[in-house]
C-alpha cells in the first residue's frame, strides 16, 4: 500500500487490524501520541488530505494514495510552522504530551473560526494547563521570552524544550525505536479479593512467540510498597511484584513476555486460573469495623501497617486544649460531614517502561516516573540488585501530578528482562490507568467548628476517614499531610483531629497533587463559610480573624509539636485582599438570562509546605564546557512543571549568560548523584536551590582560574571570564583542568505558600448546570522566578480541581469494578468546560527558598473546591457536602 | 485490550459493490462508515467482525439535494456537511442544533448520519432529530429498496431493521409549510453523551394554530414520540400553559433507567424542562417562518 506522510512516499503494508496510529508510530513517527486509543483526547491527531483525524481510530488499510500529515510535517525545530512559533510564543503546554495533536487541530483553524474555539477543541484534552494559554498560542499572543541576558530572575523565559515540544521532535518516553523489542501484557483479576488455588500456563507458555509467563511463583519474596519516599520505611511494605493473593479488581494475576502486544494478549486469554473467592469489604467504615473481612492481617510489624486486625494502615488521634468544653460555651456551632470521591491522574501519557540490558549487562530503564532515584533504590532492593548495576532515567515525561510518584510498571519490566534477556516494554493503555492506577483517596471528613459572637474560633474538631484501598501506598502520608496545613492555618486554642486510613478492597487510593490536603480543606472551607453565615460575618474577614500570622506557631493538635516548618514568608492577608478586591471589582459577565438561574459568590483558602517532610535532597553540579556553555547535572524530572525552565534560569543568571547556553542533563540514574524526586513541590525550592549553590561555586571557581592564570579582578562573561579588555574563553580556563562545582540541598527548613481562590457562579435551579462567571486566584509563592509559568500552574491546578468540583468521579460498581474505565465517561475538563482565572500574585520573599521563592505546583488546586461549592451554596440556599457537583447533584440541592 | 482483534478489510467501490461483499463474507462481516463507534468497539471487543467493509468510497451516498416536499440526505454525509448546510440549517433547525452538540469537530469531520442511525445508541442525537422530523429510512439489499418509517427503522437500543445483507442509503425528511424545530440537551460535559435531551417540531396551520407537532427524547428510555403530549397539542395555539402541560406529558411518557449520568427523578425532571424548552423555540421558529 502507498501513500504519504509529510510528503515522503511511503510503502507499508499494515497488520490486519491495525489503526492508522500504530502504523505511523512503526514507521518511527514518535510525534504521534498515545493518549487513549479510542478516539477520545486527540492526541494522536494528524491531518488526513488535510482534514483533522484521530489516527488511533482511523483503519490503516484506508491510507492507500492518502496524504498524512503530522505535527513534524507541519515544521521543524529550524523552520517552525506560525502556529509551532505562536505556542512556543504563548507558552502554550505544560508536559506537552498533547500538543502535537492540538496544533495539528488548530492548523486547520481560519480567523473565522477563532470565535469558536470552545466548539472546534472539543477532542483534543489538555490536563495541564487549563487551555488558557493554548488559546492565547491560536490567538497569537506572545507570553514568554526566548533567551533574554541579564538578570533573569521573575522573567518568562520559554522553556528550553519548546521548539522540540511544539514539532514533535522532543522524545518521550517511548518515543525510541529498540529492535527486537518484546512486550508484556497483564492478565488482571476477575475478583475484588481471591487467592489462586490453581494456575497454569503451559499452553500460554507452548504459543509462537511468547517468551516468557510470569506469575507469583516468579516474584521476588521482598514486600514493598509502589508508593515511593525519601524514606522507605514511611510506606507500608504489603505488596509483592506478583501475589498469590489478589486483594482488588484488576490487580495482577500473570504477565506474559511476547513478541507484541497482540500474541501477549492472546496468550493471556491461554491461561487457566482457579480461585478461592474471599470475602471482600468496599466501605471503608464497613472495613475498619469489628468482624469485616481483613485483607492483609497475616503481615507482621515489619510490614509497618498501623493496625492490621482493624484494616487500619495508619491513624492519629489528637486534642489540644478542650474542645467538648469550648462547644459548650460558643456563641455559634457548625458541624458537617464531607464527602470526596476518586479521581484520576488522566496524564496524557500513561504509564509506561521500556527496559534492557546494556553492553555491560546493567539493567536499563526509561521510565515514566517522577523519581527515577527512588525506582531505582527500591528496584534494588525488591531484586537484591547494585545500584551501581541499575540505571533509571526518564526522557520528557507526559503529565504525572503524583500518579507517577509510584512504582507500577518498573518492577514487572525488571522481572521481565532479567527472565529473558531481552529488551521489554510494558505500556499502561488508558484502560488500565482508570482501572489500576492509584486515584485520588476519596474521604468522608467531619469538622466542627465553635466560635464567638465576634469571629473567633474557640473549637476545631475534625474527623476523617479515608480509603487506601487494597494497599496502603501513600495511605500514611497522605492522611498526615491532610489534616496538617488544611487545620495548621487556624489559630485555634482547642483543636482535636481523628483520622484514619483504612484497607479495603477498592483498587488502592495514591498521591495526587495536594496530596490529601484538598479533601479536607472542602470540608474544613466549607464549614469556615458556614460559620461566617450564621455569625453574619463577611467570609474574607472571618478568615483575617482567624487564620496564623507571624510568630504563631502551626498546631494541628498537639501544642508541643516540633517541625522544621516555618512561616519563612506571609502573604495570605495580601492573598486574602487581592481576591477579595477582584471579587467587587467583578469583570463584567452577566449571569444567563432566565428565572431559573441564581447567581452566588464563594472563597476558600489554603495553606500548604514548600517541601515534602522528613528530607528531600539534592545534588547537583554545573561544568563550563570547551565552547563556553555550561552543563547542569540535576536529577529531578521534567514532567511539564517548569522546573527546567527555571533551573536554566538560575544557572543563566549566576553565569551570567542565557539560557540558550545551559545545557541540562536530567532525571537519570547516571548523570546525577541524587535527587529525591519531583514531588512535593520540589523541583524549584530544593534541586533549584541547589543549583544556585553550584552555580555561585563555579563563578568563583571560573575567577580563581583566571586570577591564576594572571587574570585578576574578572568578571565571568560569555562563557568566560573578562577582565578588563581581555576576555578570558572558556577553553583558556579549561586549559588547567575542568572546571565543574557541585551543589546540594536537603529540604530544609519549610516554608510555607498561601492560596486564595473565589468564584462568581450561575446556577441553573432547573438543570443542575454550574456556569463559572468568574474565577479569580491569589497565591502566595514568594519572588516570582518566571511568571508566566507561575501562571500556568496556578491556571492548571485550577481547572483540575473544576474538574474534581464538577466533573470527574471514578466510579466502581457493587463487587469493586471500575465503571468509567474511559475518557468516554469519565470526564476530564475539556476547553469549553474551564473559565479563565484571574490569577494575582502576592508580593513577599522567602529566606529559605531559592531567590525568595516558594514551591507552587500543588497548591492552586486545594482552595478551589471549598470556594466553588461555598459560591454555589451562595446561589442556591443550599449547601453541597459531596463531590463532584454534578448536575443531577446539583440539581437536586436546588429542588 | 486497546488492540482489535485481526479482521480482514475490503474497501467497497459502490453501493452494489458492498452489497456483494456483504453476501460474500457473511454475517462475521460489518460495514464500517466513519469508524467512530465501530473501532472503539472493537478494541473493547464488543464488537468483533472477520470483514470490515469500508464505505468511505462511496461518494455517492454523500448528497443532499431538495426533490419537491423532500429533503433527501445520502447516508454517507458527514455530520460536518449536515451542520455547515444552509439549506438544512433554514428548513431543519433541529438538525443544526443536534450537529452543534455532537462530540467534536474531528469527529464530524469522519462520522455520518448513516453510521449514526445505524449504531442506534440509545443517547445518539440524530435517531431523535430524525424521529421527531418523521424521517424515511432508504435501506438497499441485492434484491431492491424498501423504505421504512423511522419507528420500523428503529428496532430497539443497538438494533435496527437494516438486515446484515443490506445497506441504509438515504434518509429522507419531509418538508412541511410554516414549520420550526428545534433541540436541545443536558450533558454532564461538553460533547459528551446526552444526561437527557428533547427534540420537537411544530407546524403551524395557516391561523396560526398547531397543525402537526412531535416530541422526541433522547437517552431516558422512550421509543417513537410523546404522543400523548402530541395529541393534547393539536389543532390549538401555542401557548406556555400547553408546554408546561406537555413537559408534564413528557415527563411521564419516559422511562429513564438510573447510572452514573443521574437518578431516575433527575431524568423525568429533564424530560418535562427540556420538552418545554424546545416547543418553545420550535414554535417561535414556525412563527417566524409563517411571517418570513
Amino acid at each position: 500500500m502507498r501513500f504519504e506522510v509529510n510528503g515522503e512516499p511511503v510503502d507499508a503494508e499494515p497488520h490486519p487490524g491495525q489503526v492508522l496510529r500504530s502504523l505511523l508510530r512503526e514507521l518511527d513517527h514518535f510525534e504521534v501520541k498515545k493518549g487513549c486509543d479510542s478516539g477520545d483526547c486527540g492526541a494522536c491527531s494528524v491531518l488526513l488530505d488535510g482534514a483533522p483525524i484521530h489516527s488511533c481510530i482511523y483503519p490503516a488499510h484506508r491510507l492507500e494514495g492518502a496524504a498524512v500529515t503530522t505535527v513534524a510535517g507541519l515544521g521543524t525545530p529550524e523552520h517552525p510552522h506560525p502556529l509551532q512559533e505562536s505556542f512556543v510564543a504563548a507558552g502554550g503546554f505544560q508536559c506537552g504530551f498533547c500538543t502535537a495533536g492540538l496544533i495539528v487541530t488548530a492548523s486547520t483553524f481560519t480567523e473565522d473560526d477563532r470565535h469558536d474555539l470552545p466548539r472546534l477543541l472539543k477532542g483534543n484534552l489538555c490536563r495541564c494547563t487549563g487551555y488558557r494559554s493554548i488559546e492565547d498560542a491560536i490567538r497569537g499572543v506572545a507570553n514568554t521570552e526566548a533567551a533574554p541576558t541579564g538578570d533573569l530572575t521573575g522573567r518568562s523565559v520559554a522553556p528550553p524544550a519548546a521548539l522540540r515540544v511544539v514539532t514533535g521532535t522532543e522524545g518521550y518516553t517511548l518515543d525510541l525505536r529498540t529492535t527486537g523489542l518484546l512486550h508484556l501484557a497483564v492478565l488482571g483479576s476477575p475478583h475484588a479479593h481471591a487467592r489462586i488455588v490453581y494456575l497454569d500456563t503451559s499452553a500460554a507458555e507452548a504459543m509462537d512467540g511468547v517468551h516468557a509467563v510470569l506469575t507469583y511463583r516468579d516474584s521476588p519474596a521482598t514486600l514493598f510498597s509502589t508508593g515511593r519516599h525519601e524514606q522507605r520505611t514511611d510506606d507500608p511494605d504489603d505488596t509483592l511484584v506478583l501475589d498469590p493473593v489478589l486483594r482488588f479488581h484488576g490487580q495482577r494475576v500473570a504477565a506474559v513476555v511476547a513478541d507484541s502486544v497482540a500474541i501477549a494478549e492472546r496468550a493471556l486469554a491461554a491461561i487457566h486460573v482457579g480461585y478461592d473467592l474471599l470475602p471482600a469489604v468496599w466501605d471503608p467504615e464497613e472495613a475498619r469495623s469489628p468482624g469485616a473481612p481483613l485483607l492483609h492481617a497475616t503481615k507482621g510489624p515489619e510490614s509497618r501497617i498501623a493496625d492490621p486486625a482493624r484494616n487500619t494502615v495508619a491513624e492519629f488521634h489528637r486534642e489540644t486544649g478542650d474542645v467538648e468544653a469550648a462547644l459548650a460555651t460558643a456563641d455559634a456551632v457548625v458541624t458537617g460531614t464531607w464527602r470526596t470521591q476518586r479521581v484520576n491522574h488522566a496524564a496524557l501519557e500513561t504509564h509506561a517502561t521500556r527496559g534492557w540490558l546494556d553492553a555491560d549487562g546493567r539493567l536499563v530503564l526509561r521510565t515514566s516516573s517522577q523519581v527515577p532515584f527512588l525506582v531505582r533504590d527500591e528496584l534494588c532492593h525488591i531484586f537484591g540488585l547494585d545500584t551501581d548495576r541499575v540505571r533509571v532515567f526518564t526522557a520528557r515525561v507526559g503529565g504525572g501530578f503524583g500518579g507517577k510518584q509510584e512504582l507500577l510498571t518498573e518492577d514487572l519490566v525488571t522481572l521481565a528482562v532479567l527472565r529473558t534477556g531481552r529488551a521489554v516494554q510494558y505500556e499502561f493503555t488508558r484502560e488500565d490507568e482508570f482501572r489500576t492506577a492509584p486515584p485520588r483517596h476519596p474521604m468522608r471528613v467531619t469538622v466542627t467548628l465553635g466560635a464567638s459572637r465576634d469571629g473567633v474560633l474557640t473549637a476545631m474538631a475534625v474527623d476523617e476517614l479515608a480509603d487506601t484501598g487494597a494497599y496502603g501506598n501513600h495511605g500514611i502520608g497522605v492522611m498526615y499531610h491532610s489534616i496538617h496545613e488544611s487545620t495548621s492555618v487556624y489559630r485555634c486554642p482547642n483543636k482535636r483531629v481523628d483520622a484514619q486510613s483504612v484497607y479495603t478492597n477498592n483498587l488502592p487510593s495514591g498521591a495526587f497533587r495536594g496530596y490529601g490536603l484538598g479533601q479536607v480543606i472542602f470540608a474544613v472551607e466549607s464549614a469556615m463559610d458556614e460559620l461566617a453565615r450564621t455569625l453574619g460575618i463577611d467570609p474574607f474577614e472571618l478568615r483575617r480573624r482567624n487564620v496564623i500570622v507571624p510568630g504563631d506557631p502551626m498546631i494541628v493538635a498537639d501544642a508541643d509539636e516540633r517541625t522544621d516548618l516555618l512561616i519563612g514568608s506571609y502573604g495570605l492577608d495580601q492573598c486574602l485582599d487581592l481576591a477579595e478586591a477582584a471579587l467587587a471589582r467583578g469583570n463584567g459577565v452577566g449571569a444567563p438570562t432566565g428565572d431559573t438561574w441564581a447567581v452566588g459568590t464563594g472563597m476558600g483558602i489554603a495553606m500548604i509546605a514548600t517541601v515534602p517532610p522528613r528530607g528531600h535532597f539534592a545534588d547537583t553540579s554545573v561544568s563550563l564546557l570547551d565552547d563556553g556553555r555550561f552543563e547542569v547535572n540535576v536529577g529531578t524530572a521534567e514532567f511539564g512543571n517548569g522546573t527546567t525552565t527555571v533551573h536554566a534560569q538560575f544557572v543563566a543568571t549566576a553565569l551570567n549568560t542565557t539560557v540558550d547556553r545551559v545545557v541540562i542533563l536530567q532525571s537519570d540514574t547516571d548523570v546525577a548523584r541524587y535527587d529525591t524526586g519531583a514531588f512535593g513541590s520540589a523541583g524549584v525550592v530544593v534541586a533549584g536551590k541547589a543549583l544556585l549553590a553550584a552555580s555561585g561555586k563555579l563563578r568563583e571557581r571560573m575567577l580563581a582560574r583566571a586570577a591564576s592564570l594572571g587574570y585578576l579582578g574578572g568578571v565571568v562573561e560569555g562563557g568566560g571570564v573578562r577582565a578588563g579588555d581581555i576576555l578570558v574563553p572558556a577553553e583558556k580556563l579549561l586549559a588547567a583542568g575542568p572546571l565543574i562545582a557541585d551543589g546540594s540541598h536537603d529540604g530544609t527548613p519549610r516554608s510555607v505558600a498561601f492560596n486564595v481562590h473565589a468564584f462568581r457562579v450561575a446556577v441553573d435551579r432547573a438543570t443542575g448546570e454550574v456556569r463559572i462567571l468568574q474565577s479569580i486566584q491569589a497565591a502566595d509563592a514568594g519572588t516570582v522566578l518566571n511568571p508566566e509559568q507561575l501562571r500556568g500552574q496556578i491556571e492548571g491546578g485550577t481547572a483540575q480541581a473544576i474538574g474534581t468540583s464538577l466533573y470527574e468521579e471514578l466510579r466502581l460498581d457493587n463487587e469493586g469494578t471500575v465503571t468509567t474505565a474511559a475518557f468516554r465517561n469519565y470526564h476530564v475538563p475539556q476547553f469549553a468546560d474551564i473559565p479563565h482565572t484571574e490569577v494575582y500574585f502576592a508580593s513577599t520573599h522567602d529566606p529559605f527558598g531559592p531567590h525568595g521563592a516558594k514551591s507552587m505546583s500543588e497548591a492552586p488546586y486545594n482552595p478551589v473546591a471549598p470556594a466553588l461549592a461555598n459560591a454555589v451554596r451562595d446561589a442556591l440556599g443550599i449547601r453541597p457536602f459531596e463531590l463532584p457537583m454534578s448536575r443531577d447533584r446539583v440539581w437536586r440541592l436546588g429542588e | 485490550m486497546q488492540i482489535p482483534a485481526p479482521f480482514d478489510y475490503a474497501r467497497a467501490s459502490s453501493v452494489d459493490d458492498a452489497l456483494a461483499l456483504l453476501e460474500r463474507h457473511g454475517p462475521e462481516s460489518l460495514i464500517v462508515a466513519g469508524g467512530h463507534s465501530l473501532l472503539p468497539m472493537m478494541k473493547l471487543r464488543l464488537a468483533r467482525p472477520e470483514w470490515l467493509i469500508d464505505i468511505n468510497d462511496l461518494f455517492e451516498l454523500d448528497f443532499i439535494v431538495r426533490d419537491g416536499d423532500r429533503l433527501r440526505v445520502g447516508a454517507m454525509t458527514r455530520h460536518t456537511t449536515l451542520f455547515e448546510s444552509d439549506e438544512v440549517r433554514r428548513l431543519f433547525p433541529i438538525i443544526t442544533d443536534a450537529e452543534r452538540t455532537i462530540a467534536d469537530p474531528v469527529v464530524r469531520n469522519r462520522g455520518t448520519i448513516g453510521g449514526s442511525l445505524c449504531q442506534a445508541d440509545p443517547a445518539e442525537d440524530l435517531s431523535t432529530v430524525c424521529i421527531v422530523l418523521g424521517a424515511e429510512a432508504v435501506i438497499r439489499g441485492t434484491a431492491g429498496e424498501r423504505v421504512v418509517s423511522m419507528a420500523e427503522f428503529h428496532v430497539g437500543p443497538y438494533e435496527t431493521s437494516v438486515a446484515h445483507n443490506e445497506l441504509l442509503v438515504e434518509v429522507r425528511l419531509p418538508i412541511r409549510p410554516r414549520s420550526g424545530s428545534a433541540y436541545e440537551k443536558v450533558e454532564r460535559r461538553v460533547g459528551d453523551w446526552a444526561v437527557a435531551a428533547a427534540g420537537a417540531s411544530v407546524s403551524l396551520a395557516e391561523d396560526g394554530t398547531i397543525d402537526h407537532v412531535a416530541i422526541g427524547l433522547t437517552a431516558i428510555g422512550l421509543d417513537g414520540t410523546v404522543t400523548e403530549a402530541e395529541a393534547m397539542l393539536h389543532g390549538k395555539a401555542p401557548s406556555e400553559e400547553l408546554f408546561v402541560e406537555a413537559g408534564r406529558l413528557a415527563a411521564l411518557a419516559c422511562d429513564p433507567l438510573a447510572d452514573q449520568r443521574g437518578a431516575i427523578d433527575y431524568k423525568r425532571h429533564l424530560a418535562d424542562e427540556l420538552t418545554r424548552r424546545v416547543l418553545r423555540r420550535a414554535s417561535s421558529r414556525a412563527a417566524e417562518a409563517q411571517e418570513g
